[in-house]
């Protein structure tokens, strides 16, 4: 019996971090220090912090690939402290990476996106049903007999992207995955990932940018393991003085409006673009 | 003081077995002027990377000419000089460092041009405290031992080392946080005025060097297609999008108030910006 695409199953459709706590071997730092999160399928969320901050790791226990030191994941209400449970959440929390050099292992695109579905041990037929649909939503079944190694950084980014969604996942996790990309390919992907919302997959994307969070049904910031803020873009980024502190880069044009409010004009509290800055002018 | 680096007309391919060649670059042309900092920006694929290894004479390009302080870098002894003069980090450059230890590590670039001792030493100190490493508490550590952000840094240090005069940094922000970037800028700010060096950042992404570089080289298809000031890129008149590149949100705000007949000297700076825009609305207002 095969999962639908979009539905986590019986088990709830969302992923609930509860109490997390984890350590690597041999720290003695905690790299997550209890957190508690909830995101929801068919939402675009984006995941910022600093360095260090505890983003790739918490990615990580997400799709069960660190088991937590304390606390619990449900993904999907599947429990990632199983250990047999741990493949069922693999199919419905997939990855993607900074560098797809270091993700790619077919000959071909096609071979490629085959890898995972081969890997659940799927009939032919849906193996192919899944590689077809999955090059068709991604918008690069003219790249299927390519091969990975010959394509552009952001094509090999797509390829990754196909190759995670051909698992039909009801999660997709991407660590960066837009960091090495040029900005055409940046904005490609995540317009993928918007549109990949509305087919009810959730997804969580931890960036750098802060450009990209703004464009996400929600964000929450990472500082020292913990959760520091969380909620719609226009509440969480648009406090620059806040976003220093935690060691993030804020928008250009939140600088300006602070200074603006310092200077004591009223500019509305949660701009976060260009246009509404400058409509001001004309307020 | 650095002197004047130019590319005249550079091809440079890549042997593909059995295959034809992969062009690269197809034409370049480029000059960094002594003690500026250029950044040079293009899409994935535009050959960026290939540019950077032909500025610090690790590529040789199939033809064209590379030129230091006009005359051309040519021979062995020629090419040795050069390397000396023109360092490059490389892309993810935590990832190649090898030796025992830090300081180690540190010192394999200037011990190849053939310090030795006291001045060694004297050299990987000074690089040490350029990128704010300490080499007291790390020099002696293996590098895998350290984080990401310090691993730069000491990959940073060993081509301080060197102390070239001029300075080529292939994609040096990819990965950094805020922080990072801002260390990372004001270091290398601050080895442009002490050495009098040039710096050439090479990069996917306007924003990383928009306050650091007052020339924009945009670089596609192999062939270098303008070198821009900012204000040239704000007026609009390079389609940066049809490059696969976009203005930093700075840039595009700044280009906006000039629609509305607002200019700003500084492209990013927010207090200068909102006074610009408050005199325009109070001057609406009355």
């Amino acid at each position: 019996m095969r999962e639908s695409a979009a539905g986590c199953g019986a088990g709830g459709s969302s992923i609930r971090v509860e109490g997390l706590r984890f350590s690597y071997p041999g720290s003695s730092t905690e790299a997550l220090r209890g957190v508690d999160l909830e995101f929801r399928q068919g939402a675009f969320h984006a995941l910022v912090g600093r360095n260090g901050s505890g983003k790739s790791t918490l990615a990580r226990c997400m799709n069960a690939l660190l088991p937590p030191s304390a606390g619990r994941v449900l993904s999907c209400g599947i429990d990632s402290a199983s250990a047999p449970d741990r493949r069922e959440i693999h199919k419905r929390v997939a990855m993607v990476f900074q560098d797809p050099d270091t993700q790619m292992v077919g000959s071909t695109v096609e071979e490629e996106v085959a890898f995972g579905p081969e890997n659940l041990g799927l009939e032919p037929a849906e193996i192919r049903r899944r590689v077809d649909g999955a090059l068709d939503r991604v918008g690069i079944v003219h790249l299927a007999g390519r091969q990975p190694a010959r394509l552009s950084q952001g094509q090999k980014q797509l390829v990754a992207i196909a190759g995670a969604l051909a698992m039909e996942p009801s999660f997709l996790i991407s660590d960066e995955s837009t960091s090495m990309l040029d900005y055409t390919s940046r904005r490609k992907v995540v317009e993928l990932f918007m549109e990949l919302t509305s087919a009810g997959i959730g997804i969580v994307h931890v960036t750098h940018f802060l450009e990209e969070a703004a464009l996400a049904d929600s964000v929450v910031i990472l500082d020292g393991g913990a959760v520091a803020g969380r909620g719609a873009p226009a509440e969480v980024l648009s406090d620059p003085v806040r976003l220093r502190e935690l060691g993030l880069d804020p928008l250009a044009v939140t600088l300006v409006a602070y200074e603006l409010r310092r200077a004591g004009h009223q500019v509305p509290g949660d701009v976060l673009d260009v246009k509404e800055l400058v409509s001001w002018l004309y307020a | 003081m650095a002197l004047r680096l130019s590319l005249e007309n550079v091809h440079y391919s890549y042997p593909l077995p059995g295959r034809e060649d992969a062009p690269a670059l197809t034409g370049a042309d480029l000059a960094v002027e002594p003690g500026e900092v250029l950044c040079v920006a293009g899409s994935n694929g535009s050959g960026k990377s290939t540019l950077a290894q032909v500025c610090a004479g690790l590529l040789l390009p199939d033809s064209g000419e590379v030129l230091y302080g006009d005359a051309p870098v040519e021979g062995r002894a020629g090419l040795r000089e050069f390397r000396s003069k023109v360092s490059l980090l490389f892309q993810s450059s935590e990832d190649q460092l090898f030796a025992d230890t830090v300081a180690k590590d540190i010192a394999f670039g200037p011990k190849n041009h053939g310090l030795r001792g006291g001045e060694l030493e004297e050299a990987v100190r000074r690089a040490c405290a350029l990128v704010g490493l300490s080499l007291e508490e790390l020099g002696s550590r293996s590098p895998f031992s350290l984080s990401g952000g310090e691993k730069r840094r000491a990959a940073l240090a060993g081509v301080l080392a060197m102390d070239p005069e001029v300075l080529v940094l292939d994609e040096p922000f990819i990965g950094l946080d805020h922080t990072g970037r801002e260390l990372l800028k004001s270091t290398l700010e601050r080895y442009r005025e002490e050495r009098g060096a040039s710096v050439v950042i090479v990069t996917h992404e306007l924003s990383d060097a928009w306050g650091l570089a007052e020339r924009f080289a945009l670089l596609s298809g192999g062939r270098l297609l303008k070198v821009e000031d900012k204000s040239d890129l704000l007026s609009g008149e390079v389609e940066l999008s049809s490059l696969g590149m976009k203005l930093p949100q700075w840039g595009e705000l700044v280009r906006e108030l000039l629609g509305s007949g607002i200019a700003v000297t500084d492209p990013s700076d927010p207090r200068m910006i909102a006074g610009a825009m408050a005199s325009f609305r109070e001057a609406r207002g009355e």
